[in-house]
């Protein structure tokens, strides 16, 4: 892994024309956002690569009816906006309508068949990562019950396969891919965290197990990744539930056992698969009944 | 031009053929399109299993009964005008008199029919739902910003029959043998184009709103 320099992300509080190179209907007003991730990784972008990638995953819609149906169906009424919390509370900007962050992201890289500018790709990243948080209100709202998240996260698709993520995000997913956990924790960091947590509670609670990798056992627990990194008294109050409620319990020793999946907010498909599996991989082969998660 | 159109050539081409193919391209074109996207949706494994008629009902009712949902109950003004104008365009050219007798000509059947007053009051609603769906694109911010040239286009095309056959029921503006011409030949471009732009949410409206419906049903939520 390349070694990656902490870089400040900061916010420009004072509100500016953003992209002045986009065309006058896409230019959309926004508080400056400087993030590696989006300012850093569109200068390796090339035309070719934006049009190749948009086109991959914009032919799903020949496949796929979930991506298919929603665009041919919408007709363009915004009832959707009221929805929208990103919409409320900027005073119903209409740039910030669920519609409307189709209008600026999808629908116009539909209409260019993907020849779109890396200044293009810069806003779309900050509308499908900054501006969305793919809750679903919209559906609930929209007469048609389109699914108009699943057409952001297609976006956030593109956006990935381009490497245009936020940086934070980036490296979780990275880690996720190396490691099958978002924190880069090591195999032998998750057993010996588990081992020092046990030693320490067992001053409190007498004949207290933290069951590392028990076969047969009713439960596998699998925490988040924050927990044995930097929130160590979660594990401790889990144990102790676990342990004082008689749960026939376990967590494994091989990876798989972190239950967050920041694979799946950026759409990086491959790997978000790679950690749901790990996690029923580990079940299987501890043959538990049940998959505690936290959260 | 005039002499063109009202040309019993004309007529009894638009009268003729032209319907057989509309109507062919229509049922035809709609069959397709549902046929191909629940083919599609059989090979995506996360639609079907979520499928259930009883949370697709639901949510289909409760989104085709005015007022029953809370985005409805929100804008009431867009919830009366579209319902209105729905009901209406719908009902009013299957239950018009003078359809009937077109079709009780060719073919020898009939049905019940509206009074011409009502289908006049039909007509006009229509006429003004398309009049307000057109300043509501330009007034409102957040339709304005996501409405396209197709917007319009797709209005027109609903707008043009209806117009055309109160023009011509009332014999204004055209000789009544030249309206009644153009108005038959907007009705076929309309019944053309519902299976082929984005009319189509007349077909799709059934499987998107279920599938969304069988979704929050799934996870023991609601979506009106």
């Amino acid at each position: 892994m390349a070694e990656v320099k902490a870089v400040e992300v900061k916010e420009v509080i004072t509100e500016e024309v953003l992209e002045p190179s986009l065309d006058k209907e896409l230019r959309i007003k926004r508080k400056k956002v400087v993030d590696p991730g989006f300012d850093e990784t569109i200068k390796k972008l090339t035309p070719e690569k934006i049009e190749k990638t948009i086109n991959a995953v914009l032919n799903l819609r020949k496949t796929a009816a979930r991506f298919l149906a929603p665009l041919e169906t919408c007709i363009h009424c915004a009832l959707c906006s009221d929805a929208c919390q990103y919409y409320i509370s900027h005073d119903k900007d209409p740039t910030y309508s669920p519609a409307s962050k189709l209008r600026l992201t999808l629908w116009e890289m539909i209409r260019r068949k993907g020849k779109v500018s890396p200044e293009f790709i810069k806003q779309c990243a900050r509308i499908a990562f900054t501006e969305c948080n793919i809750c679903h209100r919209c559906s609930i709202y929209c007469p048609f019950g389109l699914d108009i998240t699943y057409q952001i996260g297609m976006v956030r698709r593109i956006l990935f396969l381009l490497g245009v993520v936020p940086h934070n995000i980036l490296d979780q997913d990275n880690s996720q891919s190396a490691t099958l956990n978002q924190l880069w924790i090591s195999q032998a960091d998750w057993i010996d965290t588990i081992q020092w947590l046990e030693d320490e509670t067992r001053l409190e609670y007498k004949n207290l197990r933290f069951p590392i990798e028990k076969e047969g056992a009713e439960v596998m627990w699998a925490p988040l990744g924050t927990e044995p990194k930097i929130a160590t008294y979660h594990v401790v109050r889990t144990g102790i539930i676990m342990n004082v409620a008689g749960i026939d319990w376990t967590v494994p020793s091989k990876d798989g056992w972190d239950s967050v999946n920041m694979a799946m907010f950026i759409r990086d498909f491959e790997t978000m698969q790679r950690v749901v599996l790990g996690l029923y991989e580990n079940c299987l082969r501890l043959k538990v009944k049940r998959l505690v998660l936290t959260e | 031009m005039y002499d063109f159109i009202k040309d019993p050539t004309i007529y009894n081409l638009v009268r003729g053929p032209l319907v057989w193919i509309a109507f062919i391209i229509f049922v035809g074109g709609s069959v397709y399109r549902i046929y191909t996207l629940i083919t599609l949706a059989k090979k995506e494994k996360v639609v079907f299993p979520y499928m259930s008629l009883k949370y697709s009902l639901r949510s289909l009712l409760h989104w085709l009964i005015p007022f029953a949902s809370n985005n409805w109950r929100k804008r009431w003004v867009m919830t009366t005008v579209t319902f209105l104008f729905h009901i209406c365009l719908v009902i009013t050219p299957i239950f018009l008199l003078s359809h009937n007798i077109l079709w009780h000509e060719s073919w020898g059947i009939s049905w019940w029919t509206l009074s011409e007053g009502t289908a006049d009051v039909m007509a006009l609603v229509v006429i003004s739902g398309c009049l307000f769906f057109l300043i509501r694109r330009f007034v409102a911010p957040e339709v304005k910003f996501v409405t396209f040239a197709s917007d319009y286009i797709l209005l027109a095309i609903t707008f043009l029959p209806f117009i055309t056959g109160f023009l011509a029921y009332h014999q204004l503006l055209l000789p009544y043998k030249t309206m009644i011409v153009i108005h038959m030949l907007f009705g076929e471009v309309m019944l053309i184009a519902i299976p082929f732009t984005r009319l189509g949410h007349m077909l799709y409206f059934w499987l998107t709103r279920s599938f969304m419906g069988s979704q929050f049903g799934w996870f023991q939520s609601r979506d009106w």
